[in-house]
């Protein structure tokens, strides 16, 4: 209640900003027009008519998806950006923790780009700008995971997620997904409890989302890490324990070896059941994938419901990223003249 | 107003819009809401004008980038031809390319030249870094004088000597803010087994890559082996550090030193004429480039407006459906033809025909400059509906009188009046100026209001005969006081009687009063009296209540107007009549009794004097006391007279709550009758009749179900006229309340800020003066104009909007909204 009473006074313009930010969020209006578009000179002219005006205005006419990408990513980066700049504590370590998984996601880009023999220089362009940090570029100079700890992430918020994976031997390709998804269970717990301890809205509403986040990752753990020579113990290693599966549904998922399998587990719970039920792997249907996005949109636009928390911020970041994907998506069917997929789009509104 | 449809062909349509843009008198309506932007016909001409403003803006830039003045036309370009849109795009093309590669080579040469300049810096710290240790290693140098940082290099120096195992080293230059974190990465990485120097370049520095200026560091780092030096390369890439070269042997660092300086000279020469040439391309575009910026937007505003024609193929012409004022139908029929002839193909000219609907037309006031604030004001409340009294020409010299009545003191309203003069005389230099700043925007639109403010101020100051809170004796106070020393001597305060006062009680009367009133306003002799307030309250409080009333009344009066227009029989009958009844018998009386009161009571019968407030409230209650004398009748029939008045203003009520409801019902009951009629005799004629049957069915249906919200709506009119007959009187009571407000704290101001200096004698009350008149003046403006104007500003604005217009302005019409260059280039101006 004192949290309630006090919320504007050092969050209130904050929430204000992402509110008005979040109702310029395509509608369903919007995608039906964009979905019309012959080229991506009309995507760009509907475009000029809702909240994102003539972000592309300035760009030479050839338009390819890429620059597409590139502004829609630069807008999403920007207006989060000011939403950090504006934040107060504790609402911007709220925010940082939102950029962690961004670094996570470049620091594994960076590695697996290097294994490939990529020149950094190439790469670097391509991590996310929310997920950078000064040693990034250094990352290179790692060859073993120990290295990349002492040398690099010892000095980022990253480096007690790191700990547990220090054991590896060399930064090879199956290991660089162990190492992400091990940095993805130690962030994601470390989130859910510092949302834990911030107590109030904010935990209920970000609990529920970092729950499902947990939940997610570890179906997608287990379905892809069929025949791929994981042990079932190490696998089960690599779950996050901060979810509704935690720790029955875990314990079952380790078990599985076929997709059936883990379909019965999640039959389980109810709101997975839903979900594993809709999807198929039919050329027809929505993938599990598209489900569990559908979901995630779900809980985000819930988060909007409330009032005086953070989720919202996070909702939001969350919900414009899917909104770019949707786009982009839409622009490459344009591009690649592929219309009849045009469609699948994850509607928002 | 009417509805047109124009009939274009779509070679002249072009041409035609042109004209008619230029005019700017014409509301196109969007004949295809349905079709997205992208599905329209002229979509593809659209794109090529952003396409071409898009290179503008990158010309404009350009030109911002190097400061060059652009150029303000000064004549106002035509839309060119479509022909010419092809000319215009092919020089923008031409412009954009050249300068385009301009940029790339100029790029390129800058950042070699920055890269040249790093790689200088570089080599001259370098060498000072080396000879620092070879001056360490001499033993002719003194050793007391080095330093630790002296003594590890001496040691790394004779570790070299001694060991014949060349240390490795790399040296370049990183941004100064990323060095410690560099710095530190080393350490880390190569586990302490590097030695680093560093010195940083003490100017700024443009680099290479982002073009930004920077503070950078040189830094040389030392190193043994293989490993050691692929690490520290792989670092040096990761923060982005540009490596030089630098050769080991200081001969060949002198040689290269020496490259890197002629080299650095050829580009400064290459770089000063590439420049000089950008200048050039820059120079010649920038005194166009206003000029093309206008042309492009007209050509897109046309192609914008032909969007929302509607297409006939069979006809092959566009049609277009606009708003457009019936005075000024020839002016577009010449336009038309204008354009016709100017497409050339002047085989058909275009058609305009005018055309019959229900819709209701947009709001077109004519207006200049000087009516246009006060129309502002009137239009924030609501667009006038169509063919209703605009109240703007009344609200023109009452608002600003409300506003002066509560505003009074003519020495503010001079410096109020200064102001606006200023801005009104300096209109055109001002215009442009601060066009960003807000505030500065709101008062210059307001100017002419703020004249006219300003204005009666003055003259209801003059009435108040207040100037800064002190009265003028101008033509001589009308009152003398003659009493003797002694009576003045024994008392604090005496009384001035206006009647001949027998003050010594010996018969002797003496006359005061000269007999007439000073010749304008308030005798300055009040400015002495104790009771000024108690009397100018009184005053003020009447004027208040008569300018009230009297604004109200004639509000209703401009109801009537409009009735009368709009051939609203059954409102005059059933609406304005019990409303001005009612007003004119409880609140037009009482404006008669104030004057009777101040015509028939003079001093002799001062105590007598009836209390008006007391025999309002009486004569609502019926009771007629006679204990107090003030609220005893004063002339004869006057309770019978007021209980008629009474009796008659509570007829009203039920006269306007019933009225209209009735009337409605039985209009609607006869038109039941007739259609009935009508529909037997209509059952078999064509369908479009029956169409139209249905619609009328459909109409009169609604009509019976809006019976029930007819009462209600009535109902509510009738409690808001009635209970605000009352309020809003009481409401224009705030004229007094401001004004006392702001003569009381001008008086404040004044007693307690300058009246310091003033009462001081001797030089030191002119020194006092001084620093008191600063405050005095600053509060004055501050507190007095801006604060109380700005209050009395929305008081005043308040009265008009509520008080006044809900008597007989609906508003709820939509603005007239033409298609017009001149609006459309004012509205955006091109991007300061």
């Amino acid at each position: 209640m004192k949290d309630d009473l006090l919320f504007n006074l050092d969050h209130g313009y904050a929430e204000g900003l992402c509110r008005g930010f979040k109702s310029g969020i395509l509608k369903a209006a919007d995608y039906h027009n964009l979905v019309q578009c012959e080229t991506l000179e009309d995507l760009r002219l509907h475009l000029q008519s809702t909240d994102y005006g003539n972000f592309l205005a300035n760009e030479a006419s050839p338009l390819t998806v890429n620059v597409i990408d590139d502004r829609l990513r630069e807008k999403t980066v920007q207006e989060f950006q000011h939403l950090r700049n504006v934040s107060y504590e504790p609402l911007s370590t709220f925010l940082d923790y939102i950029t962690y998984a961004y670094m996570i996601d470049n620091i594994i880009l960076l590695i697996t780009g290097t294994l490939h023999q990529r020149a950094i220089g190439d790469l670097l362009p391509r991590c996310h700008p929310l997920g950078s940090f000064e040693q990034l570029g250094a990352i290179t100079v790692a060859d073993t995971p120990a290295q990349l700890y002492t040398a690099v992430l010892v000095d980022t918020p990253l480096a007690p997620y790191f700990i547990d994976c220090i054991s590896e031997h060399d930064l090879d390709e199956l290991n660089v997904e162990i190492i992400r998804s091990t940095l993805y269970k130690a962030y994601l717990e470390d989130f859910y409890n510092f949302c834990k301890k911030l107590g109030g809205i904010t935990a209920e509403v970000m609990c529920e989302i970092l729950a499902f986040e947990a939940d997610r990752r570890a179906f997608m753990i287990t379905i892809n890490s069929f025949d791929t020579g994981l042990t079932q113990d190490e696998r089960a290693k690599l779950y996050p324990t901060c979810g509704h599966l935690h720790p029955d549904g875990l314990q079952e998922l380790r078990r599985t070896d076929n997709y059936d399998a883990v379909r019965d587990v999640a039959s389980r719970y109810p709101q997975y059941k839903i979900l594993f039920e809709g999807s198929g792997t039919n050329s027809g249907d929505k993938t599990i994938e598209d489900k569990f996005f559908e979901h995630e949109v779900k809980l985000n636009m819930n988060a909007f419901l409330r009032q005086f928390h953070f989720g919202i911020f996070y909702a939001y970041l969350k919900l414009k990223e899917q909104e770019n994907r949707n786009i982009i998506w839409i622009a490459e069917c344009i591009a690649q003249k592929h219309r009849a997929r045009i469609d699948n789009y994850i509607p928002i509104f | 107003m009417t509805l047109c449809q124009l009939f274009l062909q779509p070679d002249a349509a072009y041409s035609c819009i042109s004209e008619l843009g230029e005019l700017g008198i014409v509301q196109f309506r969007d004949l295809n809401p349905n079709v997205n932007s992208f599905q329209r016909k002229y979509v593809n001409e659209v794109r090529r004008c952003e396409e071409m403003e898009r290179k503008l803006r990158f010309l404009e830039t350009e030109i911002k980038k190097d400061e060059l003045p652009i150029y303000d036309p000064e004549d106002n370009p035509d839309a060119p031809k479509p022909r010419e849109m092809i000319d215009l795009e092919a020089t923008f093309e031409k412009l954009d390319h050249e300068l385009k590669e301009i940029n790339t080579n100029a790029d390129a040469l800058l950042r070699n030249f920055n890269e040249l300049t790093e790689l200088k810096h570089n080599l001259t710290m370098t060498q000072g870094f080396f000879d620092d240790a070879e001056m360490a290693f001499t033993p002719a140098h003194n050793r007391n004088q080095r330093d630790s940082d002296d003594d590890q290099v001496q040691l790394l120096y004779e570790y070299s000597m001694i060991s014949h195992n060349k240390l490795g080293f790399i040296t370049g230059v990183v941004p100064r803010e990323r060095m410690v974190a560099f710095e530190r990465m080393l350490w880390r990485v190569c586990r302490g087994n590097v030695f680093l120097r560093q010195a940083e370049i003490p100017e700024l520095i443009e680099d290479p890559v982002s073009g930004e200026k920077l503070h950078k560091t040189v830094f040389v780092v030392f190193f043994q082996g293989e490993q050691l030096k692929n690490r520290v390369q792989k670092i040096c890439e990761g923060f982005r550090a540009n490596i030089y070269p630098c050769p080991e042997n200081p001969h060949e660092r002198r040689e290269l030193a020496m490259g890197v300086m002629t080299r650095l000279e050829d580009l400064t020469v290459v770089l000063s004429q590439t420049q000089d040439h950008r200048q050039r391309v820059l120079a010649a575009t920038s005194r166009n480039l206003r000029t093309w910026q206008i042309k492009v937007k007209k050509i897109k505003a046309i192609y914008h407006t032909m969007n929302m024609f509607n297409n006939d193929v069979a006809r092959k012409c566009l049609i277009a459906e606009c708003w457009a004022p019936v005075s000024e139908l020839d002016r577009i029929q010449l336009a038309l033809r204008k354009g016709s002839e100017a497409s050339g193909g002047g085989t058909v000219s275009s058609v305009l025909n005018r055309m019959v609907t229900r819709e209701q037309p947009p709001t077109h006031h004519k207006l200049n400059k000087f009516t246009q604030g006060f129309q502002n004001l009137v239009d924030a409340y609501g667009v006038a509906t169509y063919r209703e009294i605009n109240p703007m020409p009344f609200v023109l010299i009452t608002f600003p009188f409300l506003f002066a009545v509560m505003f009074g003191d003519a020495g503010h309203g001079i410096l109020v009046t200064i102001f606006a003069l200023w801005m009104v005389l300096k209109e055109r230099s001002l215009k442009d100026k601060w066009r960003n700043q807000e505030v500065w925007t709101i008062f210059f639109g307001g100017r002419y209001i703020i004249l006219l403010m300003g204005i009666f101020s003055i003259y209801t100051g003059i009435i108040y005969n207040d100037v800064f809170s002190k009265s003028l004796n101008i033509f001589g106070s009308s009152w003398r006081v003659r009493f003797g020393d002694d009576t003045l001597a024994k008392h604090d305060s005496v009384m001035l009687e206006p009647t001949p006062y027998n003050y010594t009680r010996s018969g002797d009367y003496r006359q005061m009063f000269s007999g007439t009133p000073y010749p304008i306003g308030l005798d300055p002799v009040w400015q002495l009296a104790d009771n000024k307030i108690t009397y100018t309250n009184s005053v003020k409080m009447k004027f208040a209540i008569i300018i009230g009333i009297t604004q109200m009344g004639f509000g209703l009066f401009l109801s009537l107007w409009n009735h009368l227009h709009f051939n609203h029989r059954h409102a005059i009958y059933l609406e304005f009549l019990p409303q001005i009844i009612f007003l004119a018998c409880i609140f037009f009386y009482l404006i008669i009794l104030i004057f009777y009161k101040w015509t028939s009571f003079d001093g002799s019968k001062a105590t007598d004097a009836p209390s008006l407030l007391i025999h309002l409230i009486n004569m609502i209650l019926f009771s007629y006391k006679t204990d107090p004398p003030s609220a005893a009748v004063f002339y004869t029939g006057q309770k019978q007279f007021q209980t008629f008045l009474i009796l008659l203003a509570v007829l009203c009520v039920p006269w306007m709550l019933l009225g209209k409801p009735i009337y409605r019902i039985v209009m609607n009951k006869r038109r039941a009758n007739r259609g009935v009629v009508l529909d037997a005799d209509v059952r078999d004629t064509d369908t479009e009749d029956m169409l139209d049957d249905e619609h009328s069915h459909q109409q009169h249906h609604q009509h019976e179900v809006e019976m029930s919200e007819v009462w209600v709506e009535q109902g509510i009119h009738t409690i808001e006229y009635f209970l605000g007959c009352i309020s809003h009187t009481a409401s224009y009571l705030r004229l007094w309340a401001l004004s006392l407000a702001h003569a009381q704290l001008s008086e404040v101001l004044w007693h307690m800020i300058l009246h310091l200096g003033l009462s001081m004698n001797g030089y030191g009350g002119a020194i006092a003066s001084f620093f008191v008149f600063m405050p005095w003046s600053s509060l004055t403006v501050f507190i007095l104009l801006l604060m109380e104007g700005l209050s009395a500003f929305l008081h005043a604005l308040r009265l008009h909007w509520v008080e006044f217009q809900s008597k007989f302005y609906k508003g709820e019409g939509y603005p007239f909204v033409p298609f017009s260059f001149r609006l459309l280039l004012d509205e955006a101006p091109v991007e300061a």
